[in-house]
């Protein structure tokens, strides 16, 4: 393992025997993660600023610097704060009762309680976990995939510093599913030249696969210095075993990565290639203020566990501390019993290694360089390119754009500001959330956009990030958010109460002359969109199998996947291998089976009726394997298919989308109201009261109160409708479709 | 100008070009109109899809007498002295339309790799996404009617990555059946449904103001365009209620063949580009039976297609070409199977300006290799790209200004126009 190298003041005992090493090592993995937990329950270790004051303070401090003469726009209002950061922290917009709450609590500190409290929801890890995803192009498709995304979502519950993750992703090793970071090798298929361009453009936004075939155009990378790079993956190759229909990738003696290229030179010529890493770190006899606050920062960190430690396990040997007993550690050190980052299965896992001397599981030594040199808090762009990232998708705009794109001919419009984020970011030890935190809280997240200026002068102020860029919101959080907002995560109309009789054309499968065997009706078309209905088929065999369902999608759980991965490598096999099936092969495999049945039947339609209970439920797109299908809700409003480096997420407008919004069955469903909805109260019976009906329709979809004339048009839609409920269908619908939804205050 | 539906331009030209179909012009006449389709040969494109790798030697490239000839005899065709496989007889009478290349030369065995290069031109690279080539028509030819210019059918279609998501393929899961997203949701009335959208553009209007987002303006297009699509007539070009029963038995009454009879009224509404998937073809193991069993379903399909579309004048304007990864090892496995093998394979094209009735190349004598006139993947492009009147070379940015030429290179395969 390397948990020396997130630990600064750890590396300097480079003089242990290689036993000895993984032994300590093993050991930081139970120390490091009492920490962490100790974290969570409030203990400050790092000395990090957890407002966004300072930020504020640095950026208006720069704009002076940069002669920004504009006026910022001001802050927006409560209101408009809950909605922005409710979708950006917990991925949705917030509901009535939240809504109201928030409105209860002393105007001074509703904004700071509510971050602490939206940091403290389950679904921040949702939704971050998806910002990771995308940027690591995790996939459910590949194998291990589904593995990876369950792991980087533990990361984050369990606040995993960064750069330990970084780490892990970049040097691990083993079976996919069974060794969940190892996904990111194999998403590549292990190809040292991939892997290159794609490590230092994901990990430090330094984009140099065009120096792959030819120097850069526009950069100083030559192809030397790609080459160097790739040799670092040079020696690790990917391994599929039929019989146990696993893939793993192992380390080789000897590096792919020859020079001259392929091609270039007489074949036996070609030599392999040195590691040769492309930057240089700050000068280790140099000490920056961040880098010794981190090691205060590690050093409590240390100090805390050893302290718990000191208490706890007294009499423990190694291999206690190794063994079972590790639950028991770490449970007593953080003093709660709660599952933990499995830190017991971990330290056995990492003990059985050693004994079966099975280097399989072993971690690639040069990897393991690559890892400790991107990683380390010397590396500049490793830092800047994460804090750019975080700063992007909260305030709309990198301070470097594209966010993946630090070069000499792309600087930073703000690199005091940029600065600033990475030098808390590494002091503070990595982490994540607090640097989500202190980027909400800043001025620069809290302002208003620009409407009433000129096209030139919106675009000076967002430019000095003094007024907010227009942001829609990401497709999953479209999509919960409309169930949110129509209260389509629950039942909402009893059970039976909506029973359709549908018509359906079938297919019937009659033999043709001379053949027999079983005839299979084969359904056409489905009318239920449902999840629940759906049970565990994918998106896109849904999809296929009727065309048109493409509203929901197969539901992951992470925890279950983590454990099987854990338990049981086999059983994860099997799983990976159902999901590595690509919707082409899915699609291949049906018409195959068509094939065979179109020669031994022929068939004859029927019309039949279906009765069926229209009572839909769906559940939350973080949720889903993702990417989803092609044609899916999410993909459609953006989400990309994660194979491609560099490719961000599309927020145009288009027709697919459109239509979706209009006609889908999410859409339908949410603006319908059920009887077990609070609104249906307002509108029928003897409590009935419009006002606050479209008062209620209003705070639930836009989460603001109608201004001005808006009450009475409302009044109108709902009055004019079939009934009150179907004119309240009619307005929420139309709130539901508005622009005003989609894009963010 | 593009055909594309962009929202990031003004869509004035695109606004003039629906009003002129509304004014009684043909889709023919509209074309006519444009200066830069002049040198084109074909409007409009069926591209078959055939997933997993289908065999050359079984159907377009014969090998009688040969060790690797495998269980089929060839037959003969309209074209005298040329032949193809048994299991197309329905096909073979319409050769005298069709011209086949057997002499690809193939670089790429793994599925993934090798579906990107022939749905692009481009060789998969970890830094750029290419567009399919159905997005790089749609992208250059011009939109005629309401209809999207660029629809797959039983299957994806590759991305249109940096020529945008507004060419991207339309999808038609099952062919024949409504899309439920055409049509306002369940219980609601054509009234209802129109009084929304009027509601809800009202409040988009009042909204304006408030937010400073450029996107605001094609957000309302896009409502536009799928509100146009929900009522054209043009629809029916995706239905198949009206179509007699011996038609469909005609077509052979599969799902392909649905798919190929939705193809035909595509392109004679005026869609610029289809493509028509269709899997089962990576016969690692019991080729031959996969292999009759695909020929049954679609030698009616496209023997009825290309009769119908020659009866009508239409294949004149419509490319029909049938492409697929690679084809298979001429040496035949244990299993009965043939494997991956990019080395030399076969495709067709007919139609569009194409001259039927010839086979450009030849591989040679057990199907190893190009014996004569080795034709690269890309020329295969820069073959449609001369019959749709579209420069190859031309160049278009990335939104991350990287200028990247429309196909990889590529000469067209000249002989093909007669």
């Amino acid at each position: 393992m390397n948990w020396e190298l997130w630990s600064t003041g750890f590396q300097s005992r480079k003089n242990y025997t290689s036993w000895e090493s993984s032994i300590v090592a093993r050991m930081w993995t139970v120390i490091c993660v009492a920490v962490l937990t100790a974290m969570n329950s409030g203990v400050a270790l790092a000395d990090s600023p957890v407002d966004g004051a300072q930020l504020s303070q640095v950026l208006n401090r720069e704009n002076g610097e940069l002669g920004v003469k504009v006026k910022p726009v001001s802050l927006v209002d409560d209101t408009a704060y809950l909605r922005r950061v409710s979708v950006d922290l917990i991925g949705r917009i917030p509901n009535h009762d939240e809504i109201q709450e928030y409105l209860t609590w002393p105007a001074a500190e509703r904004r700071s309680k509510l971050i602490d409290r939206l940091m403290a929801d389950q679904r921040f890890v949702d939704r971050w976990t998806t910002f990771l995803a995308d940027m690591l192009r995790l996939r459910s498709n590949t194998p291990g995939g589904s593995a990876a995304l369950a792991f980087v979502h533990k990361a984050i519950e369990e606040d995993m510093p960064y750069d330990e993750m970084a780490s892990r992703f970049i040097s691990a090793n083993g079976k996919a599913g069974a060794v969940p970071e190892v996904a990111y090798v194999l998403g590549d298929n292990a190809d040292p030249m991939a892997l290159a361009g794609v490590t230092s453009q994901v990990f430090m936004g330094i984009r140099i696969s065009c120096a792959e075939c030819h120097n850069h155009p526009f950069d100083k990378w030559t192809r030397e210095d790609f080459y160097g790079f790739a040799a670092y993956f040079g020696k690790t190759r990917r391994y599929e075993n039929d019989f146990t229909n696993t893939v793993y990738t192992q380390e080789a003696t000897t590096s792919s990565v020859l020079w001259p290229p392929e091609g270039e030179g007489e074949a036996s010529a070609r030599k392999q290639v040195l590691p040769k890493f492309l930057i240089d770190l700050i000068d280790s006899k140099a000490n920056p203020e961040f880098i010794a606050r981190l090691e205060t920062t590690r050093k409590n960190e240390r100090d805390l566990i050893e302290a718990s430690l000191a208490g706890a396990q007294k009499d423990s040997s190694i291999d206690d501390l190794l063994g079972d007993a590790a639950d028991n550690v770490i449970n007593s050190a953080r003093g709660k019993k709660k599952s933990s980052f499995d830190v017991a299965t971990e330290a056995r896992r990492e003990r059985d290694s050693i004994d079966l001397a099975a280097d399989m599981r072993s971690q690639s030594e040069l990897r393991r360089d690559l890892a400790a040199l991107i990683a380390s808090p010397r590396n500049r762009y490793f830092a800047w390119n994460f804090v750019n990232r975080t700063w992007a998708e909260l305030v709309g705009r990198g301070i470097v754009e594209p966010v993946d794109d630090f070069s000499d001919a792309n600087v930073p419009s703000h690199p005091k500001t940029l600065d600033f984020l990475a030098d808390e970011f590494v002091a503070g030890g990595f982490q994540i959330k607090p640097l989500v935190k202190m980027i909400v809280t800043s001025e620069p997240y809290q302002r208003g956009q620009a409407v009433e200026f000129e096209p030139a002068e919106q675009e000076e102020l967002r430019a000095a990030f003094l007024a907010a860029p227009a942001r829609r919101m990401l497709g999953e959080v479209l999509y919960d958010s409309i169930l949110t907002a129509g209260h389509l995560f629950e039942y909402k109309h009893p059970q039976g109460a909506n029973t359709k009789t549908v018509s359906e054309r079938i297919r019937v499968a009659v033999p043709r002359e001379g053949e027999e065997g079983a005839v299979t009706p084969q359904l056409l078309a489905s009318a239920d969109g449902g999840a629940a209905m759906k049970g565990q088929m994918s998106a896109a065999m849904a999809a296929q199998r009727t065309g048109f369902n493409l509203e929901s999608g197969i539901e992951l759980n992470f925890d279950d996947v983590l454990k099987q991965a854990k338990e049981k490598a086999t059983a994860t096999v099997v799983v990976e291998k159902m999901e590595v099936k690509s919707s082409e092969e899915l699609e291949a495999e049906r018409m195959q089976m068509d094939s065979r049945n179109q020669r031994r039947f022929r068939y004859v339609y029927k019309t039949i009726e279906r009765t069926f209970d229209d009572n839909p439920i769906f559940g939350s797109a973080f949720r889903m394997a993702s990417p989803a299908a092609p044609q899916h809700f999410v993909r459609i409003f953006g989400q990309t298919d994660r194979t491609q480096v560099g490719v961000p997420r599309d927020h145009s407008p288009s027709m697919r989308q459109a239509l979706m919004m209009l006609n889908g069955k999410m859409t339908h469903e949410a603006s319908r109201v059920g009887p077990y909805e609070p609104m249906h109260n307002l509108l029928v019976g003897k409590q009935a009261d419009l006002d606050e009906a479209v008062r209620r329709a209003y705070l639930e979809i836009l989460t603001r109160d109608p201004v001005d004339d808006e009450v009475d048009l409302a009044k109108s839609i709902v009055t004019d409708g079939d009934s009150t409920l179907e004119g309240m269908a009619d307005l929420r619908w139309v709130l539901l479709n508005s622009n005003e939804f989609r894009y963010l205050p | 100008m593009t055909g594309c539906h962009d929202y990031h331009v003004t869509r004035r030209a695109m606004m003039g070009a629906s009003a002129a179909t509304l004014l009684g012009f043909s889709v023919r006449e509209l074309l006519a109109a444009k200066g830069r389709d002049h040198e084109a040969t074909a409007d409009n494109v069926i591209l078959f899809w055939n997933g997993g790798g289908m065999t050359h030697l079984d159907t377009w490239d014969p090998k009688p007498g040969r060790p690797t000839q495998g269980e089929f005899e060839p037959i003969n065709t309209s074209v005298p002295g040329m032949q193809i496989s048994e299991i197309f007889p329905e096909f073979a009478k319409q050769m005298h339309n069709v011209a086949l290349i057997r002499s690809i030369a193939g670089t790429q065995g793994a599925h993934g790799r090798a579906t990107y290069q022939l749905q692009t031109s481009y060789n998969q690279t970890s830094n750029v996404v290419h567009p399919g080539f159905g997005s790089v028509v749609v992208h250059e030819k011009e939109a005629v009617g309401d209809l999207p210019a660029y629809v797959t059918i039983s299957g994806q279609a590759p991305r249109s990555s940096y020529l945008g998501q507004s060419c991207s393929a339309y999808f038609v899961g099952s062919p024949g059946d409504k899309d439920p997203y055409l049509a306002f949701s369940e219980g609601i009335s054509e009234v209802r449904g129109n009084k929304r959208l009027e509601t809800l553009a009202k409040f988009n209007g009042r909204f304006a103001g408030k937010t400073s987002s450029l996107e605001l303006e094609s957000t309302k297009t896009s409502v536009t365009d799928a509100v146009r699509l929900m009522r054209s007539p043009a629809l029916k070009a995706f239905e198949l209620d009206h179509i007699p029963l011996t038609q469909f038995e005609r077509y052979g009454d599969t799902p392909f063949g649905r798919g190929c009879l939705v193809a035909k009224q595509l392109v004679e509404t005026g869609v610029r580009f289809v493509q028509v998937n269709r899997g089962g073809f990576d016969t690692h193991s019991n080729n031959f039976e996969a292999m009759r069993n695909h020929g049954e379903v679609m030698d009616p399909a496209l023997a009825s297609l290309m009769q119908d579309l020659d009866e009508s004048g239409q294949l004149k304007k419509t490319l029909v070409v049938m492409l697929s990864e690679f084809g298979r090892t001429p040496k035949i496995n244990k299993d009965g199977g043939r494997d991956h093998y990019p080395g030399v394979f076969s495709c067709f094209m007919a139609g569009g300006g194409i001259k039927g009735g010839q086979v450009i190349g030849s591989s040679d004598e057990d199907g190893y290799k190009p014996k004569d006139r080795p034709v690269q993947v890309p020329d295969l492009h820069a073959t449609l790209c001369h019959a749709l009147g579209i420069n190859p070379e031309k160049e278009v940015m990335t939104p991350l200004q990287r200028p990247m030429k429309l196909i990889d290179g590529g000469k067209a395969v000249m002989e093909l126009f007669g």
